[in-house]
């Protein structure tokens, strides 16, 4: 067997090139000296947009009770990102398992799995710090520009909490896989991966909207004078934060001993449960009592069809209903701050159409753009037209069944924002999918939430038309024609598209999709 | 509508160009009931034009017509009568077999009886019928070959195209392909395959017609490509090399 930290080294180097060059892909046929400069100025823009935050910041530290309300903010922090990290290598970890690219030709070498482990969860880590730090370091950057060195202390604090992070989330994947298998451990851990992502946005709202008593307590919890429970799980980490060297070393130590005590444990294991993956029926129920029922009309095939493919995809359905939640903490934001948008209908009838025109945006790009067997329904005896008329439909159904509770419960509070939130949604889901049905972009399903990344008029044009809607709808709801204006500039903006689309057409090769 | 008596598949000067000629002037005649074996080195342009008759490409000129009707003008019509079985298979991974069945035959219209029959049958005859609500993701390249293929004859169809169908298929399996295939051509279906398998070829097919650089070299049955290379009793690989190695020469 080769030597594990030889094997560790090699391992660490192969991610990392597989990494860089991935991340390099991401600015097209771009050369190097090319994607240095754009980082450069990638990272410059990220700290001058830190900065007025870093000013804000410091005041409140420089402020009355500053110590006590930055460490309350670094424990409310610390609460967000370990939950996150910890979900984020779960899922990273469970998706491994069925990476079938480089997994088996690396299982089958004469290399330990513990090294192999190892490296592919530093980079599990490695991701969620990066993912993290993008936003917080410059802040620290910045802060200590601003001479308050003791910021830096965030580097090794978020490289602990990574470890720690992803040494629990493997543990937890791990164990998850152990009990329940593989396929129900991923199916688990995408689940909570998207609880605690919705918690982290619906979390900080909660709190706002608790009496100011319990808002106290709360965050009182969290400052590091407290001697709760809570406190003394993340007070090393809080304390970690402020620059506290002791606390650094205790948290770097802590978040080291996870990490290596998850890959030394669970590095055969892993092995173990790859194997098993890859020999898991990927459905292995039978669905007997699922009706099927031949000579459906063509477009009912469609519409089933359609249902089936995205209903039977937990993952899909998980980040499409994360994509509604949020949505909703700037609807609570409206609601609770009073005023003129006071009202539940002016809070959230914009809310329930911009979730609409989102839900449409990525049902139709599913049913348009990542149709699996597009030659296959290209020589069904069907016009494109067709086709598109039988997958435009059938994303409304979905779109209903996530909705419908929301819109149910706005009706009763007012019928009339009830009213608007329909005729205005349903304006919304039209104008998202024609904006997908005129601008086809063949991909991959597991692409949906990156689906904008190929085609940023896409992106633009579905927010555009969603915010255009959603203002239509708060005028409309406070009972002003002038909703009229924003429905005119979708008809404008949809037009332009239709346009701009068409004649990009006669440019491609006709029938990329569907063979037309 | 189908023209009486016309040819199953009748094709006239096609022309595609990718930069450079993939199918130039091709001209092929297929007989209602034949099996068609197409033959010809890699990149001749088989695949190129079972693409173009099936829809999926459009030709830069020529003719295509499948038991008379103009499949470039009335592509729809076309569709009703064909299907196309491509190397890889195009599958549901999220619908499970019987599922997917469904909705190809909803796709063509099948009456619900007889679809239910048809699928029946057919996953009987392929060996799916226990894997039948079993979703695709969990199906093996053999067993994803043999439902596409399912997929293909559930509506009937009087031209059946498919590109390497046996290809990733046990002994077994392509022994059960290879046995639905010859029934369906004895019932009449018109049959046009590529392989690179020759002995299969040789075996299966009634007429068989070798391409190289889009241009049909030579077409008819054993006996017929044997007069042409002058070799009596040459096996069907000895007179593909030497036909082909003929075109190169002199291209």
């Amino acid at each position: 067997m080769i030597g594990s930290s030889l094997a560790f080294s090699r391992f660490v180097l192969h991610d990392l090139r597989l990494s860089a060059r991935g991340f390099a892909s991401m600015f097209g046929p771009a050369r190097p000296a090319t994607v240095w400069a754009l980082l450069v100025l990638l990272l410059a823009g990220l700290h001058a947009a830190a900065w007025p935050v870093a000013g804000w910041l410091l005041g409140v530290e420089e402020g009355p009770g500053g110590a006590a309300r930055l460490g309350a903010g670094l424990g409310a922090g610390v609460v967000l990102v370990l939950p996150w990290m910890t979900a984020q290598s779960m899922t990273a970890l469970t998706r491994m398992l069925f990476d079938r690219s480089d997994l088996e030709l690396i299982l089958s070498s004469p290399v330990g799995p513990r090294s192999f482990l190892a490296a592919r969860v530093l980079s599990i880590a490695v991701d969620s710090v990066a993912t993290v730090g993008v936003l917080l370091l410059p802040l620290a950057d910045v802060a200590a520009l601003r001479a308050h060195g003791h910021w830096l202390a965030l580097y090794p604090a978020l490289i602990a909490a990574g470890l720690l992070g992803t040494g629990l989330g493997v543990t937890l994947g791990m164990g998850l896989c152990l009990a329940m298998g593989p396929r129900r451990a991923r199916l688990i851990s995408q689940i909570a991966a998207t609880a605690v992502g919705a918690s982290f946005v619906l979390g900080g709202q909660v709190v706002a909207m608790l009496p100011a008593p319990m808002r106290s307590v709360i965050l009182g919890a969290l400052a590091p004078s407290d001697s709760s429970a809570l406190h003394a799980l993340i007070g090393t980490p809080v304390r970690a934060a402020e620059g506290d060297p002791a606390a650094i070393l205790g948290f770097t130590v802590a978040g080291l001993a996870a990490f290596a005590a998850a890959c030394a444990l669970f590095g055969e294991r892993f092995a173990e449960a790859a194997l098993v993956a890859a020999g898991t029926p990927a459905s292995g129920a039978s669905a007997a009592n699922r009706a099927v029922r031949f000579g459906r009309s063509v477009g009912a095939a469609l519409r089933t069809k359609e249902r089936r493919v995205v209903w039977r995809d937990p993952w899909l359905v998980s980040q499409l209903v994360l994509q509604a939640a949020y949505t909703m903490p700037v609807a609570v934001i409206l609601w609770r701050h009073g005023g003129p948008t006071g009202s539940v209908g002016v809070a959230f009838t914009p809310a329930l159409v911009v979730i609409a025109a989102q839900l449409a945006g990525a049902l139709s790009w599913i049913a348009l753009s990542a149709e699996d067997a597009p030659d296959f329904l290209a020589t069904a005896p069907l016009s494109r037209r067709a086709v598109e008329q039988g997958k435009i439909a059938a994303i409304a159904q979905p779109i209903a069944v996530i909705l419908a509770v929301p819109l149910a419960a706005l009706s009763l509070a007012s019928p009339w924002a009830g009213a608007c939130a329909l005729v205005f949604g349903a304006g919304a889901i039209a104008s998202a999918a024609l904006v997908n049905l005129w601008r086809q972009t063949p991909s991959r399903r597991s692409l949906v939430l990156r689906r904008h990344a190929q085609s940023k008029l896409v992106g633009l044009m579905e927010h555009l038309v969603s915010i255009l809607w959603a203002v239509a709808a708060a005028i409309a709801v406070i009972g002003s024609w002038k909703a009229i204006v924003p429905v005119a500039g979708v008809a404008g903006a949809l037009a332009v598209n239709w346009r701009f689309s068409a004649a990009g057409a006669r440019g491609r090769s006709t029938g990329r999709l569907l063979g037309e | 509508m189908s023209v009486e008596g016309a040819p199953a598949l009748e094709l006239r000067s096609l022309k595609k160009s990718f930069g450079r000629p993939a199918v130039d002037g091709l001209d092929l005649e297929v007989a209602p009931g034949e099996f068609y074996a197409l033959l010809g080195p890699n990149g001749a342009g088989k695949t190129t034009t079972l693409r173009m008759i099936a829809g999926l490409l459009q030709a830069d000129g020529g003719d295509i017509r499948i038991f008379g009707i103009d499949a470039r003008k009335n592509p729809i019509e076309a569709k009703r009568i064909v299907a196309w079985l491509p190397d890889e298979p195009m599958l549901y991974d999220k619908l499970d077999a019987l599922e997917y069945l469904e909705f190809v035959a909803g796709l063509w219209s099948v009456e619900a009886g007889a679809a239910q029959r048809s699928a029946e049958g057919l996953l009987e005859s392929l060996g799916l019928w226990p894997h039948r609500r079993e979703r695709c993701e969990g199906f093996s390249r053999g067993m994803r070959q043999k439902l596409a293929l399912a997929g293909a004859l559930i509506h009937e169809p009087r031209l059946l195209m498919l590109d390497e169908p046996l290809t990733g298929l046990d002994a077994s399996a392509a022994r059960q392909v290879k046995s639905l295939l010859t029934e369906r051509a004895r019932r009449g279906a018109t049959i046009i395959m590529t392989t690179h398998i020759l002995e299969v070829a040789e075996r299966l097919a009634s007429r068989i017609g070798i391409i190289d650089r889009g241009r049909l070299i030579a077409g008819g049955t054993l006996d017929e490509l044997r007069l042409r290379v002058g070799e009596n009793g040459a096996t069907l690989e000895a007179m593909f090399l030497h036909l082909t190695a003929q075109s190169s020469s002199a291209a």
